[in-house]
């Protein structure tokens, strides 16, 4: 009886997947599947959705579908789709790393069903079996005369008018298979994550591995002096290195007057160049020389004094290289590009961070890991809550020095209204009005013709002005 | 392993996926005798497919103490992923043209039930 409950909500989930998803483009459907998830998750694991950190990844999962209808992006829907992996995973297995819960809910969503053959009781491998061969039967059974009563139908038809006639009246167009084909997506799909699966060992190595460095029993205090020496050595040189390279860079943002776009673009490029490449060597040294034994050597302090500084200075590496970028911008306006020279910077923050934690704390690789997938998952939740198109286009608008405007008319649809309320108070000429007039226009026509599936808050904030656009 | 019986069972699989999802859109009586032939050039593919991507996981593991169950769940959700993957990439590549969509959902469809066929030896 419980078993038919369950069956039963799998495929009045799958009617609704094919409500939502079948000939429709992303918009509310994916913020009301994110909901249907998430309750057919717990009716399923509702043991489970006491746990803390499934709790956590609930939420984050229902902000993700919320960005979805607010900004209806690209960004948004991928973080959805992120967020979605997670939670599975995390269903599968709480206390995992983000990574290995990613990859079990990824394998979980397309391939559960595969899976789930093999995780069943000797008993019911007996039945499965049984069903099996059923299964292969009324496959023949249905197969093989179906093949053969549509090849004599095709010869029989070319024989003799009447029957051709009677066969050319035979029209299935009442039923939508594509309809059908979709909604055996959706069984599929909600099949799969009702008992989220995970990967072995994969799963229980993680599991076993602690964030925790441990000392081993036959280190070599002599071998420990000798990697301090060279540590020491060069990580110390490596500071006068990079002390000089950010006492020059200073030198020349004070003195130099770079005015013209590219030659703020050079400047910003050739330091995220040089950050990109500081950052991974300055990781890799510290990894390496705090690897083992000497986090627990007892003359190791001048060594972590120079770790600490030389990660200080490269925290000051990206500071400049924020200063520069942020220059850049407040003269020429925001680019997809150079918001991402932010987030990479920010990233690169994290990760100077979470190094340091690893040196101060005794960790190992695997928390670096673990801490920095975490992060980069929060920073794609949060970067998805931004209407990027719209916030580029007022920040040009109203507060860069100079902007472009193919630029910002070469965007997507989502900025049309703020260009369109704007382009009055701009000094551009006529032809490009006209192109944000058309642009305005195609948007509102495109959101007066969807349907309920694919509405989003612009559907809603606008849909006093589609009538008057479309007259 | 029984290798002939797997490709066999599997280019049926493949056959009957790729066309129910081509006729489900174009349904069209007289492209039957299509249907029909291009079972072998699916064969082919799904033989290539299984002796060149599959086997190789059973055969390095046959000799060695893993069971086929074993050597499914060791290897096939790293299998799986990496397929789904390439398919859905395929799809997006095609510019979601249908045949190419019937070709990589009956490929994934086909390639992940033929390695519960090869681990399902063990039990029989």
């Amino acid at each position: 009886m419980y078993k038919t409950m369950k069956k039963i909500t799998i495929i009045i989930a799958s009617f609704l997947f094919s409500i939502l998803f079948f000939d429709s483009a992303i918009g509310l459907n994916l913020s009301i599947f994110s909901l249907v998830t998430i309750g057919f998750l717990m009716i399923y694991n509702l043991e489970k959705f006491k746990n803390k950190t499934i709790l956590l990844h609930t939420f984050a999962y229902i902000l993700s579908a919320i960005f979805v209808f607010i900004n209806h992006s690209s960004l948004a829907i991928i973080a959805n789709c992120a967020a979605f992996f997670t939670l599975v995973g995390t269903v599968s297995q709480s206390s995992n790393s983000i990574y290995v819960q990613w990859f079990n809910g990824i394998y979980t969503t397309v391939a559960g069903f595969f899976h789930r053959n093999f995780e069943v009781n000797e008993a019911t491998q007996k039945t499965d079996w049984k069903k099996d061969i059923d299964v292969a039967h009324w496959a023949k059974l249905i197969g093989i005369p179906l093949v053969f009563i549509i090849l004599f139908i095709l010869l029989y038809k070319n024989g003799n008018p009447i029957f051709n006639d009677l066969v050319s009246k035979i029209n299935f167009d009442f039923i939508n298979l594509q309809w059908i084909l979709f909604t055996v997506l959706g069984y599929y799909l909600f099949s799969n994550i009702s008992k989220p699966v995970h990967v072995e060992p994969a799963t229980s190595i993680d599991l076993k591995t602690k964030n925790e460095l441990h000392q081993s029993d036959d280190f070599s205090e002599e071998q420990l002096k000798k990697e301090k020496q060279l540590g020491t050595t060069l990580l110390g040189l490596l500071n006068v290195l990079i002390l000089l390279y950010i006492a020059t860079d200073i030198t020349y943002m004070l003195t130099s007057e770079a005015t013209t776009g590219t030659e703020l673009s050079i400047l910003v490029h050739n330091g995220i160049n040089t950050l990109i490449a500081s950052i991974i060597i300055a990781i890799g040294i510290i990894l390496y020389f705090f690897r083992g034994d000497l986090n627990f050597y007892t003359e190791n302090k001048t060594l972590k004094n120079i770790a600490f500084s030389w990660i200080i200075l490269n925290v000051i590496l990206i500071i400049l290289i924020a200063i520069k970028n942020q220059t850049y911008i407040t003269s020429f306006g925001l680019t997809y590009k150079r918001i991402g020279v932010h987030i990479y910077i920010l990233l690169t923050l994290i990760g100077l961070i979470t190094t340091s934690l690893k040196v101060l704390k005794i960790k190992n690789l695997a928390f670096l890991f673990r801490r920095n997938t975490q992060a980069a998952f929060i920073v794609l939740i949060t970067c998805s809550a931004i209407n990027w198109d719209s916030t580029i286009t007022k920040y040009n608008l109203t507060k860069a020095k100079s902007f472009d405007i193919r630029y910002l008319i070469n965007l997507s649809n989502r900025n049309a209204v703020i260009l369109n309320d704007l382009k009055n108070t701009l000094d551009i000429s006529q032809e490009n009005k006209n192109r944000i007039g058309t642009k305005y226009r195609s948007h509102m026509l495109d959101l007066s013709q969807r349907d309920w599936q694919e509405w989003n808050y612009d559907f809603i904030a606008n849909q006093d002005k589609f009538n008057t656009t479309n007259d | 392993m029984n290798v002939p019986a797997n490709v066999a069972k599997s280019s049926v699989l493949a056959s009957v996926i790729f066309w129910g999802i081509i006729l489900s859109s174009e349904f069209d009586l007289d492209i039957t005798p299509f249907v029909l032939l291009s079972y072998i050039p699916i064969f082919l593919c799904v033989l290539i497919i299984i002796v060149g991507s599959i086997c190789p996981f059973f055969w390095s593991a046959k000799g060695d103490i893993y069971t086929k169950t074993q050597v499914f769940k060791m290897c096939f959700p790293y299998y799986t992923v990496v397929v789904f993957g390439l398919c859905c990439f395929g799809i997006y590549a095609s510019n979601y043209d249908l045949y190419f969509t019937a070709f990589f959902i009956s490929a994934y469809i086909t390639t992940s039930q033929s390695w519960v066929w090869f681990a399902k030896e063990d039990t029989k």
